[in-house]
């Protein structure tokens, strides 16, 4: 196969790529782990999902540039994309059979094998049986990629949730069988390891019918809803804002234990992305370092509260105000020097002062005061007239809280003179100064409001914890909340809850994964990055933006095609 | 009465000399221009009155208070606003808000007044909200103020400008090559949009332009550059018969080369 052919038919070069995707994939270990758990009882389980969904994908892509040469090749790519994915992965197994790769890659097990070919007793059925797989995956990618996109939208969205329904079955099944009503719904979903068949088939109707009638009808609600009269519309925001309260106050009631704990981690990253989110979401100021602010958060709270130390015996309220204050002092004080920096150089700089803060707090010189590599213990819990916040349940009412504070605090300033200012400064730095805005004082702002949320966070993880340690606060976690923040959306709020929830909520559900946990992270971002930039809940205005220059480009695309089949 | 005062301005770039030995008065609610070929040093000229850029030598006065050494922000404050060559609007921001950050050095919102939305707070958005409405209106967006700056035609772009430009209140307003990649009957709609910017708010106009042609109807006073130094300076036909800026701009006889050796 030359070169040539490779570019000119999207089947098989896309049909290459994936199956070295696929031959990876197991490999590593991945397949072998995920079958561990199955999605639907007996039919399929979580490597084999893994599997299906990228080869179908891969089809589905071929299948997209087969119809752009023309509309008979659409199942032509497709298929071959299949069948090479497929192709690739017999020769995976047959290669298995005949050496011993296990010095090399370890997790080649002819467990792995088995069942890469369906289980099959005879080795050349189960190789038929996948490389007719590889037909049908091709034929559902070529069908795919041929349905209008609503109804294309409907199929995936039920197929996704089945999937992670199923994934996510230790999660829901504890919670659902908890609460009285809906156990029976419990048993009749999850009887054994994985969904049961009936009621895959029903959650995927259900979701279907929904999504279904929410994209036909969707447009004529929203418009009736834009139809109402101003107050109405009030009253309608009000209700909707009122029952999200509702669910969130109630939440950690209906999560249990394990849960509740993921959603205090999830609550802090919220308002640590919230946080971040200022600095480079609103002002566009690359900040790698902000973790910093997080450790003086929570070192200010252990040093004025733990009796471990013996300077201060403050309780958690008196210490939150001032650790809020000391973080905000940090924010100024590194924005003093790094003013005039921008883009890479900012983001080193900050960096530094990141990595500086945890070598000071690691270190044997400050250790009678900082506690160095053993840390502080014994940091007392909040407490408000008798009641102490020391379980998760109780602990995530506390980030509840400084989250909703937080988010009302950024929601202000955006839509103010001063969140104008620092998109401003994002935008042009130059013109923004030149429109009378003080870039000494807004980059400042900035800082010291992203640090002060940040020095909230960090208090309130103090006392979560009940101890700090210098390697709580490495460089992952501030490139951990910036992943937040770009796969949520930059600038937008919802979007750091939804990025966190993403990213920081579902690892922390799927533990027993952890070994592909960064793995996953890296190519959910990389995949971000190419189908949907804006993020996952971007700024109402951003998304447009993004959107219409797609739409322009298509626009100007179709303009040019007449002319140049003219020519 | 002179609302600007250039005198005995220089400005250095390493041995270039961009602008040398510059005297200009620009009088009160005039349309004055500033023209000159390309190199001549009006960019630059700009750069100094906007404190982009430091002068080495000389001095600006706005009003009798001089401008030299303060940052661009503090200008704007005292009243000069202006527009750039290549636009550079603020393109991720709607037409609306670009206009309200050109606000910005009159509004006095505070941070806790915002935190707390204090009633002085949200008036002031109301009217800043409104004000910018009556500009947008003024430069013919009505209408436009929720897309995205950078998804506007050209000629609404240069007008958006302007439009930010003017939301600061200035007193005085330069316009860097407002009619560059404009066709005649564009630059000619420009030009008197820009006389009824004057009439309308009272305004002092500083243009700088590279086409001839385009300014003559509607400037006062014509200031011509070359090589950084003013040659020529009078009413619209009197530059136009001045033979050092014909020379200027349809080619360099010997006798400049003479003087230059």
């Amino acid at each position: 196969m030359n070169p040539v052919a490779i570019q000119r038919f999207p089947g098989i070069r896309l049909g290459l790529i994936g199956g070295a995707i696929l031959v990876l994939l197991s490999l590593i270990g991945m397949v072998e782990a995920f079958n561990q758990r199955e999605i639907v009882s007996d039919v399929i389980s979580m490597g084999q999902t893994l599997l299906l969904f990228t080869a179908v994908f891969i089809a589905y892509l071929a299948a997209i540039r087969g119809r752009e040469r023309g509309q008979g090749q659409v199942f032509g790519a497709g298929i071959a994309a299949g069948l090479i994915m497929a192709g690739m992965l017999a020769l995976l197994v047959l290669l298995g059979h005949g050496v011993n790769m296990r010095q090399v890659f370890i997790n080649a097990s002819p467990a792995l094998f088995q069942a890469l070919i369906f289980q099959q007793e005879e080795l050349w059925a189960g190789i038929g049986l996948l490389l007719l797989a590889g037909t049908l995956t091709g034929l559902a990618g070529g069908l795919l990629c041929l349905l209008p996109d609503q109804l294309r939208h409907v199929l995936i969205g039920g197929l996704c949730s089945v999937a992670i329904v199923g994934l996510l079955q230790d999660m829901i099944a504890p919670v659902l069988s908890a609460w009285g009503p809906l156990a029976d719904l419990n048993d009749l979903l999850f009887p054994g390891n994985g969904l049961s068949v009936s009621g895959a088939i029903g959650l995927f109707i259900a979701v279907v019918v929904l999504t279904a009638f929410w994209s036909f009808k969707g447009q004529a609600v929203q418009t009736r809803i834009q139809a109402l009269p101003p107050k109405s519309r009030r009253g309608l925001n009000l209700a909707a804002v009122l029952v999200g309260v509702c669910v969130l106050l109630v939440l950690p009631q209906i999560l249990g234990l394990f849960l509740s704990e993921v959603m205090t981690i999830v609550g802090l990253y919220v308002l640590l992305g919230l946080g971040l989110n200022i600095v480079v979401g609103f002002a566009g100021l690359l900040d790698l370092g902000y973790v910093a602010f997080f450790a003086i958060g929570s070192y200010t709270m252990a040093i004025l509260t733990s009796p471990e130390l013996g300077f201060f015996d403050w309780n958690f309220w008196q210490a939150l105000p001032l650790a809020v204050f000391f973080g905000v002092l940090a924010g100024v004080f590194l924005g003093v020097p790094v003013l005039k920096m921008r883009g890479d150089y900012l983001a080193i700089a900050t960096l530094g002062f990141g990595e500086i803060i945890r070598i000071l707090v690691l270190s044997d010189f400050l250790r009678p005061w900082l506690g160095g590599a053993q840390g502080i213990g014994k940091i007392p819990k909040a407490q408000i007239a008798g009641f102490e916040f020391a379980t998760p349940p109780q602990i995530y009412y506390l980030i509840l809280a400084g989250c909703v504070l937080v988010g009302f605090i950024s929601w202000r300033l955006r839509d103010s003179r001063l969140g104008r200012a620092w998109m401003a400064v994002r935008e042009d730095e130059d013109v923004a100064q030149a429109m009378g805005i003080n870039l000494v004082a807004t980059k400042l702002l900035a800082f010291a409001t992203g640090a002060g949320f940040s020095a909230l966070s960090g208090a309130i993880f103090a006392t979560k914890l009940g101890s700090v340690y210098p390697h709580s606060f490495n460089v992952m976690i501030s490139i951990n909340i910036l992943c937040v923040i770009i796969v949520g959306g930059m600038g937008s709020m919802p979007g750091v809850a939804v990025g966190a929830l993403a990213l920081v909520g579902l690892p922390e559900l799927l533990r027993e994964f952890a070994d592909y946990r960064l793995l996953v992270y890296g190519a959910a971002l990389v995949a971000m990055m190419l189908l949907k930039p804006e993020g996952l809940w971007p700024e109402p205005t951003r998304q447009r933006e993004l959107h219409e220059t797609a739409n322009a480009a298509e626009a100007s695309r179709k303009a040019e095609e007449p002319a140049g089949s003219r020519s | 009465m002179a609302v600007i005062m250039i005198t005995n301005l220089t400005k250095q770039f390493g041995g270039l000399i961009a602008v040398e030995n510059l005297d200009i008065e620009v009088k009160e609610q005039s349309i004055h221009s500033i023209i000159g070929p390309n190199g001549a040093g009006k960019t630059t000229l700009f750069n100094c009155i906007t404190g982009f850029y430091r002068p080495e030598i000389g001095d600006i006065r706005l009003d009798d208070h001089s401008l030299v050494g303060l940052l661009p922000d503090q200008i704007v404050r005292h009243g000069i606003a202006r527009t750039y060559q290549n636009i550079r609007l603020f393109p991720d921001l709607t037409a609306m808000e670009n206009i309200l950050v050109g606000m910005h050095s009159h509004l006095r919102a505070g941070y806790f007044g915002i935190v707390l939305s204090l009633p002085a707070t949200r008036k002031e958005e109301k009217e800043a909200n409104e004000e910018a409405l009556r500009l947008l209106k003024f430069v013919n967006l009505a209408g436009k103020g929720d897309l995205l700056a950078k998804n506007l035609p050209y000629g609404d772009q240069r007008r958006l400008e302007i439009g930010r430009a003017l939301a600061s209140r200035p007193k005085v307003l330069c316009l860097d090559e407002p009619a560059a990649g404009m066709n005649p009957k564009e630059s000619q709609d420009l030009m008197d949009f820009i006389r009824h910017l004057r009439d309308a708010l009272g305004i002092t106009i500083l243009l700088i332009e590279h086409q001839m042609r385009v300014v003559m109807g509607i400037s006062e006073k014509v200031t011509v550059l070359d090589y950084g130094k003013k040659i020529a300076e009078g009413t619209p036909a009197e530059v136009q018969a001045n033979p050092l800026v014909i020379e200027a701009y349809l080619g360099r006889g010997s006798a400049t080369k003479a003087s230059a050796a």
